[in-house]
């Protein structure tokens, strides 16, 4: 009779020592505990909102964007981009030789890592090399394999040499690349699970003061000695928040980003004279991805009709809000010197579609189809699903998560999907339009893109990447069918100098998110 | 007893095999996940021979049953793993999503337990007063909201419009302060309205259950008995009918407690609350197969531990049960 | 163990009795209301279901409750997820019920079968829920079945045990003991004596189920698992909640709040009418 209440009351103090427990364990941790504000005190701390993105080591971050992003933060590369275009950064020179394929490199002098340390040709030198033979764990940049040798000419000047000339290689292999201590590195078999402190020490603006992965924070504070100028904060904090725009409006966060229909968020900062908003070039894109490798969508006639069919202008105004705009068929965002001015486009037009839905093969006529995608575009499969249906071509639409969806596409099987990606600014990304399918298998096309990705001189490489992109519209492996827009928001009072970089941060992020907004 | 724990051990073996399995059969993979992610800025394609590396440093390229016997030897050591999304070790990031999950859980439990069983046992006596429909009904209007949607409102309310309380987190960034003090209310301050969330939605059901129990047992005549003996008011609630009622509520508290451990995911998206629940969606989304497998396997074994320690209490309050087991 | 053998009638034991609560009778209102509308929607709704016109109105005239981001009226929208989410939760419900008192029963009365049966109850309590939505979401056709099989799956468990727990406490009632001695076969008694006796916590169960799955169902759209083409209350609120301007002006106002009130109102109104069934109810262990 006693024992029932008893045991009743251990259990609930086995409830109560649990969460009391968890609170104090939590509560003495370690890892909060910063150091105190470095800087001076005038300066403003930022607060911005953001998800883990891996520790920002130089290879033990996530390969998404804004991985890269954290990273750049603590470590330089040779050149970087600002608004305008291609700077010099941690190189003040370069030469490069008539086959493009050694880049001499002349360093800025007097530049320090964060431990004191000079950083010398020798890093530089040590950082190609060590990057070339750890690049099967480098996910994110792909020329790896195309360095010979990289070696230092003396204190100031290195010599890199490429097996064979790359194209944009200043940019995306020189510009993307961050220098690494060699003092710190030579001794580290495994970058991937290096996650010590040492790891982010970098010769950047920032150094990295906390980092919770759980709590998916990341603290850093300025670095007054930097070789480019004197911080503008005094501190950048990144904090998870569920809502980017309610964080804004909160004062928790002072800055948000918004691409496509989140656009309507960003209208209501318009008016409000605390903030500004700045508009960004959108790399990226929507698109209807067609199995050609399979019946029914082999036949480009069907692809054609499909085309005609879906009315890509009602999509942009009715899922988007005009948040985004309609795509150019050549896959390349219209806001780069890469993109063909005049393709052909497939106007909205029912009878046409029906047209070259009846001179298509039997085989489509016969097949049940499934248009997969994931529940974030499922408006899209929704309006697509209606369009098709008007001109007398049912199909059924599949929302699964993106691990299936990418499972899907990879493996070849499936009909039709509805998939995106960014990377727009930069014409490597032509390689498989279809991607991450790899279903689109054309040799002229491959044998051109080969020719384009050995050049180096832009205006020899142009009228190439126009070829591709308008075999890409004629041949339709893919439908484009739109790109966001992108605009960013902040509080001008604590800093006025975010900008969009052209194409895109480091090997292409498109956030206004760029390292010389926070310096003189 | 020991046909019990070996019916147990069973179990645990069949889930084994089970966490282990299913996330290998959703379709999509962890290496296509590292570049694969729809939304990437800058998709690069990853060669055959760069995939075929990744798969070789995680491991992924042996045969599946070899797979299965590393893990299963891997854990007889107390080896959870290295997670291939967040690149770091299994038991770090489920230890340090775990403690925030067991803090909120654990907190609201010990509020939402006793003052479910208070409530339940007052509306129930007082069922003829206006107090015990009113108690019941403030109780189950509260929460009956889909507890996310609750979590938004506070935010809205307390939050963003009368700046009451942070809008998520877990913590603020201390660097300024440091203390076990500041720690605790920075603490405390970012965890009351998940908290409060949580405890109104799972208030309604201890209530329903206390509330009829006690319904169901004060017509009864050892009750009548009590009184007539002429027992203060509390003291018949609480030496004579609560007992009797605890039954049913017993089992159902140690069912919840097992799946508190997988954290109210909905409750934590909306705060973000770094819980085992966000923990699971977005290890899921990566098919980050060696963290799902941790985590699982925390789970399984919590779950049922706590169905154990259900089936036992059972046996010891109820005499008559335990003859037949 | 302060219980001593009371003499329940039958007619209590089933929870039936004459006077109605006027709570009870509220929610059975309610619960009819929302159970009419859903079978009316299609002629109620002021607009075909998948009608598009301009996105974001706030309520007017046209459109009582405005409209959503694609531009859908939310009142239609509300009509036809009331179909939607009302009928999954009771399919759900019934179905794991029904399983749920068959193995309990079974469970509880035999007992070497019983342990078997609770394993495999164990195992499927314990089976991880992530996976398990991608797996069927994956490779079973879309649609209302596969939601509801989802459901069904983790929802028997619970039954199971506490109707397995109820038939345990009465097995030993002198009732039972009587009707073994006078010759009854299991199955007589389990008909007869123990099943009546199980309705009362079936019940409790049937109300928790639902509000359960009416909430569940809900949370997997908040998370993007759900599927976008089961047109329910919770996809309309999952909606509202993704749009980031919901909740820093006043559209949640009309398109959140909706949703979310019927939610609360039918868990509400199934609450109030269990206290019917379960008032005077014998809930002796």
């Amino acid at each position: 009779m006693r024992h029932i209440p008893r045991a009743i009351r251990r259990l609930f103090c086995l409830i109560v020592s649990l969460g009391v427990l968890a609170g104090c364990g939590v509560a003495g941790l370690p890892g909060d505990s910063g150091r105190e504000t470095v800087g001076q005190p005038t300066l403003p701390a930022l607060t911005l909102p953001g998800d883990d993105w891996g520790y920002p080591s130089p290879f033990a971050f996530y390969a998404r964007g804004p991985g890269y992003v954290r990273m750049s933060l603590l470590f330089d590369t040779l050149t970087w981009k600002d608004a305008e275009g291609l700077i010099p950064w941690l190189a003040d020179d370069w030469t490069t030789s008539e086959d493009g394929t050694v880049w001499t490199f002349k360093l800025h002098p007097d530049v320090t890592w964060h431990d004191g340390n000079r950083l010398t040709a020798k890093d530089v030198a040590f950082t190609y090399t060590y990057f070339k033979a750890q690049r099967s764990l480098v996910t994110w940049s792909w020329p790896l394999d195309r360095i010979d040798t990289a070696e230092a000419v003396d204190e100031e000047t290195v010599r890199i040499t490429l097996t064979e000339p790359v194209a944009g290689a200043h940019d995306v292999l020189f510009g993307s690349l961050p220098i690494l201590p060699q003092h710190i590195w030579e001794g580290i078999d495994d970058p991937l699970k290096a996650l010590g402190e040492e790891v982010v020490i970098g010769s950047g603006p920032f150094t990295l003061a906390e980092y919770s992965k759980e709590e998916e924070r990341y603290v850093y504070m300025a670095h007054p000695g930097y070789f480019k100028g004197g911080p503008r904060v005094s501190s950048l904090v990144f904090i998870k928040v569920e809502n980017e725009a309610l964080a804004l409006k909160s004062g928790t966060t002072d800055y948000a980003a918004f691409s496509g229909k989140a656009i309507e968020a960003a209208k209501q900062f318009a008016d409000d004279p605390e903030f500004e908003i700045i508009e960004g070039p959108g790399y990226w894109v929507l698109q209807l991805i067609f199995n050609t490798s399979r019946p029914p969508f082999d036949d480009v006639v069907l692809r054609r009709a499909v085309a005609h069919a879906i009315d890509r202008r009602r999509i942009v105004t009715q899922v988007t809000l005009d948040g985004a705009v309609v795509a150019e068929l050549g896959v390349l965002s219209p806001e780069t010197d890469w993109h063909h001015p005049d393709l052909p486009t497939y106007d909205h037009n029912p009878d046409e579609a029906r047209r070259l839905l009846s001179q298509a093969t039997e085989a489509a006529k016969l097949l049940p189809l499934t248009l997969i995608a994931t529940a974030e575009y499922a408006r899209e499969a929704e309006l697509i699903q209606a369009d098709l249906a008007e001109i007398g071509f049912p199909i059924t639409v599949q929302v699964g998560d993106t691990g299936t969806l990418d499972g899907l596409l990879r493996e070849g099987n499936f009909d039709v999907a509805i998939n995106g990606h960014g990377g727009l600014a930069n014409p490597a990304i032509l390689e498989s339009p279809t991607w991450p399918a790899m279903v689109y298998q054309n040799e002229v096309y491959r044998l051109i893109y080969e020719a384009q990705a050995q050049l180096s001189d832009d205006d020899a490489r142009r009228p190439l990447v126009w070829q591709l992109q308008e075999m890409i519209a004629s041949d339709l492996p893919v439908l484009t069918l739109w790109h966001p827009k992108m605009w960013t928001v902040y509080r001008s009072a604590k800093l006025d100098t975010w900008f969009y970089t052209p194409e895109g941060v480091g090997f292409g992020i498109p956030l206004a998110m760029n390292k010389l907004s926070f310096i003189d | 007893m020991s046909y019990r724990i070996a019916q147990y051990l069973f179990i645990i073996i069949v889930l084994l095999t089970l966490n282990f399995f299913l996330p290998r059969m959703m379709p999509g993979d962890p290496i296509s996940y590292l570049v694969g992610d729809p939304g990437a800025d800058a998709p690069l394609l990853m060669t055959e021979e760069m995939r075929q590396n990744l798969l070789r440093y995680y491991e992924l390229d042996r045969p599946l049953g070899e797979q299965f016997q590393r893990y299963l030897s891997n854990l007889l050591r107390g080896e959870l793993g290295w997670s291939i999304s967040q690149n770091a070790p299994v038991a770090q990031v489920i230890l340090g999503r775990l403690r925030w999950s067991l803090l909120l859980g654990g907190c609201a439990a010990a509020i939402y337990v006793p003052l479910g069983i208070v409530l339940g046992a007052v509306a129930a006596w007082h069922s003829t007063t206006p107090a015990g429909p009113a108690i019941l009904g403030s109780v189950f209007f509260l929460g009956s909201w889909p507890s996310y949607f609750l979590g938004m409102l506070f935010i809205v309310f307390l939050s963003l419009k009368l700046g009451l309380f942070p809008i998520g987190g877990a913590t603020s960034t201390l660097s300024a302060r440091s203390g076990v003090l500041w720690s605790l209310v920075d603490v405390i301050h970012h965890g009351a309205l998940p908290c409060a969330t949580l405890v109104l939605g799972n208030l309604p059901g201890i209530v329903l259950l206390v509330h009829n129990s006690t319904m169901g047992l004060l017509g009864h005549d050892f009750v009548r008995a009590a009184k007539a003996k002429g027992l203060r008011q509390r003291r018949v609630l609480i030496k004579h009918v609560l007992p009797n009622a605890m039954l049913p509520l017993v089992t159902m508290i140690a069912m919840r407690l097992g799946f508190l451990v997988a954290g109210s995911v909905t409750v934590e998206v909306v705060f973000a609350y770094p819980g085992m629940g966000a923990l699971i969606t977005t290890a899921g989304i990566a098919r980050d197969y060696p963290l799902l497998q941790g985590i699982f396997l925390i789970i399984m074994l919590l779950i049922v531990g706590f169905n154990l320690l259900a089936d036992l209490l059972y046996t010891r309050l109820d005499p008559r049960v335990r003859a037949t087991l | 163990m302060n219980v001593r053998p009371v003499t329940i009638s039958a007619a209590h034991r089933t929870g039936i009795h004459t006077g109605v609560s006027r709570v009870s009778l509220a929610g059975l209102i309610v619960m009819s209301t929302f159970g009419l509308l859903a079978l009316l929607a299609p002629f109620l709704a002021p607009t075909a279901p998948n009608t598009l016109s301009a996105p974001l109105q706030p309520p007017g005239s046209a459109h009582r409750l405005g409209t959503d981001d694609i531009g859908r009226d939310v009142l239609t929208q509300l009509l036809y997820g009331a179909r939607t989410s009302l009928f999954i939760a009771a399919l759900s419900t019934l179905l794991s019920s029904l399983l749920g008192l068959l193995v309990g029963l079974i469970a509880g009365v035999f007992d070497r079968l019983g342990f078997v049966l609770l394993r495999v109850a164990d195992i499927f309590l314990a089976i991880p829920r992530f996976p398990l939505i991608i797996l069927m979401a994956a490779f079973l056709r879309p649609g209302l079945p596969t939601l509801v099989l989802f459901f069904v799956i983790f929802g028997w468990p619970r039954a199971a045990r506490m109707v397995r727990a109820q038939v345990l406490s009465e097995r030993h009632r002198a009732y039972i003991g009587a009707a073994k001695a006078l010759g009854a076969s299991h199955t007589r008694i389990i008909v007869r004596h123990l099943l009546p006796g199980t309705l009362p916590i079936l019940t409790v169960f049937a109300v928790m189920e639902v509000q359960h799955v009416i909430l569940a169902e809900s949370g997997l759209s908040f998370l993007g698992l759900g599927d976008p083409t089961i047109r329910s209350w919770g996809l309309l609120l999952s909606n509202a909640f993704r749009f980031p301007t919901t909740f820093i002006t006043d559209q949640w106002v009309w398109w959140a709040l909706p949703p979310g009130l019927c939610i609360t109102l039918v868990i509400l109104a199934l609450t109030a009418i269990s206290f019917a069934l379960l008032d005077n109810a014998a809930f002796v262990s």
